[in-house]
């Protein structure tokens, strides 16, 4: 085998360069809250055991779930893409519908959100008591290797 | 020389497998080249009944002997489900488990018993979890070489598999980040080669068809294993966050199950022809490999020969691989790098023109016919 094959790179550019520095502008709008956002939470739900060894991935997975934990039982205009008389009535058939269920729904849902939120806060503090652990553990080792 | 390279099934007529269709075209390069070829595989078409659904027995198809062998049929379905949920769910299976497991799994006497009684300079088969693998490099090990296509997978840690790679004359590797974790996770000192599979030039038309741009394409199994689901969710995602019309285009074969308001956007266009693939990648910003177990990307290595950059899994040590040693693609941990990424590919021409020229040199040089045949025979040879 004629290993040179498998050193080829192109000599003007270096994707290892370019992806760190992607990873560092990203950390960055980490930092910024650019990335916490529900929508980023929802699209990592198939990526969280790719990402469950990465401390800083870990961390930013915990605040964008912060953003997407609740579920919205507020209400909202309801409206009907139809229009005219027909629209208006299904409209008006929809807010009584919304009416009945959030009567039913409200109490459900807002036990779920308690709960949703009591794991997360569980979640997060864990992963924040470990992490101090962690550094004063390390804090310790570096003492005790300079003595 | 005499070669017998076996499959579980042969690559033909709407019978597609990664692992199969590079045994096929390393067994048609070494027929080319004046070897005695026979490509011994069983009756079975379909790979979850491993129904036996072609006649046995042997004929030609271009320069090669194939033998059809029937799957044995007294097979024990049921230990074997139980035993590989047990596999899967990765707990301990004592050895005699293992070999259970394995015997049951898709097996052929008939093949065994031609092996045991036909004189082949050198036996080369794949992909390594199938019993019949298995079996097969169990007879005269000396003269066997293993084409395992290898991931870090539950299959992967049983101490019988391990026993193979250990016992067979050669391991003929994809690429270099599978041979290394053949290395850990079986105590190998620098044995095997990589090898990998040759790609013809083709020529292509990112014009052939009217999807709109830009847009990503993957082609492959659509199933969780493959990363589908993130991979939508991320398109999906992106199309909210940014202010870009992106599409997505998805060749091959399952169902999947599309977010709500991505209907527009998504065109499957499931099984296509070489050339309608060729086309479909040549047009795409980016060809997208969400998959984390990958042994070798054919796929990616035909979409660098297209001219199109790759875009794939940084946790795909093999991908990543490839996108770092042929400076043709970028790799992505999370979504954040991925919407990152995908903004410079659909914003920085001539990021992207520097990534579509070095794929193509890349692919040409290093997995050129030539280069992959001299590395296969020097394997063989050494």
């Amino acid at each position: 085998m004629n290993e040179a094959n498998f050193e080829i790179n192109a000599p003007k550019i270096d994707t290892s360069q370019i992806v760190a520095d992607i990873q560092a502008e990203v950390s960055r709008k980490m930092e910024e809250g650019v990335y916490a956002d529900a929508r980023v939470a929802t699209a990592e739900r198939h990526n969280l055991a790719n990402m469950s060894d990465s401390e800083e991935l870990l961390k930013f997975y915990l605040n964008c779930l912060r953003e997407t934990v609740q579920v919205d039982i507020s209400d909202w205009e309801i409206r009907d893409r139809r229009g005219g008389a027909a629209g208006s009535l299904l409209v008006k058939f929809k807010t009584a519908m919304w009416k009945l269920l959030k009567f039913y729904t409200y109490r459900l849902w807002s036990q779920q959100n308690q709960v949703n939120g009591l794991l997360h806060t569980a979640v997060e503090s864990s992963f924040k008591n470990y992490e101090r652990r962690i550094v004063e553990l390390e804090k310790r080792i570096e003492e005790l290797e300079q003595r | 020389m005499k070669l017998a390279f076996i499959a579980p099934r042969f690559p033909e007529d709407g019978v597609v497998g990664g692992a199969e269709t590079l045994l096929r075209n390393l067994a048609d390069y070494a027929a080319d080249q004046g070897c005695e070829v026979d490509f011994l595989t069983t009756c079975a078409k379909n790979h979850h009944t491993w129904a036996n659904e072609i006649p046995s027995g042997q004929r030609s198809v271009g320069g090669l002997t194939v033998h059809h062998f029937p799957v044995n049929e007294d097979r024990d379905l049921v230990l074997f489900a139980a035993l590989q949920d047990r596999v899967s769910k990765r707990q301990n299976l004592t050895r005699d488990d293992q070999v259970r497991w394995l015997k049951n799994s898709v097996n052929s006497r008939a093949l065994e018993e031609h092996l045991q009684i036909t004189p082949y300079d050198a036996v080369v088969a794949g992909p390594y979890l199938f019993g019949m693998i298995w079996s097969a490099m169990s007879i005269k090990p000396e003269r066997n070489w293993l084409v395992p296509c290898l991931h870090d997978e539950c299959f992967a840690y049983q101490e019988v598999i391990g026993d193979m790679f250990r016992e067979v004359h050669g391991i003929l590797f994809n690429a270099e980040p599978e041979k290394q974790l053949a290395e850990c996770l079986y105590g190998l000192s620098n044995k095997g080669d990589v090898v990998g599979m040759g790609l013809e030039p083709f020529k292509s038309d990112p014009e052939a068809f009217d999807v709109p741009r830009p847009y990503l394409l993957y082609s492959g199994r659509r199933e969780p294993l493959k990363g589908t689901p993130m991979l939508l969710d991320y398109v999906n995602a992106f199309r909210r966050r940014t202010d870009k019309d992106l599409h997505l285009v998805l060749t091959g074969s399952g169902d999947f199950e599309v977010p709500e308001g991505l209907e527009d956007c998504i065109t499957d266009a499931g099984f296509v022809s070489e050339e309608d693939k060729h086309n479909l990648m040549a047009g795409a910003v980016a060809f997208i490999h969400p998959s984390v177990n990958e042994s070798f990307g054919i796929v990616l290595l035909e979409s660098f020969l297209a001219g199109t950059p790759g875009l794939v899994h940084a946790r795909s040590e093999v991908l990543k691989y490839q996108c770092e040693q042929s400076g043709a693609g970028l790799w992505f941990r999370s979504y954040p790098e991925f919407e990152a990424m995908l903004l410079r590919l659909i914003d920085d021409g001539a990021l992207y023109k520097r990534l579509s020229m070095n794929g193509q040199r890349y692919v040409t040089e290093t997995y050129s016919w030539s280069a992959v045949g001299r590395r296969f025979f020097d394997a063989l040879e050494g």
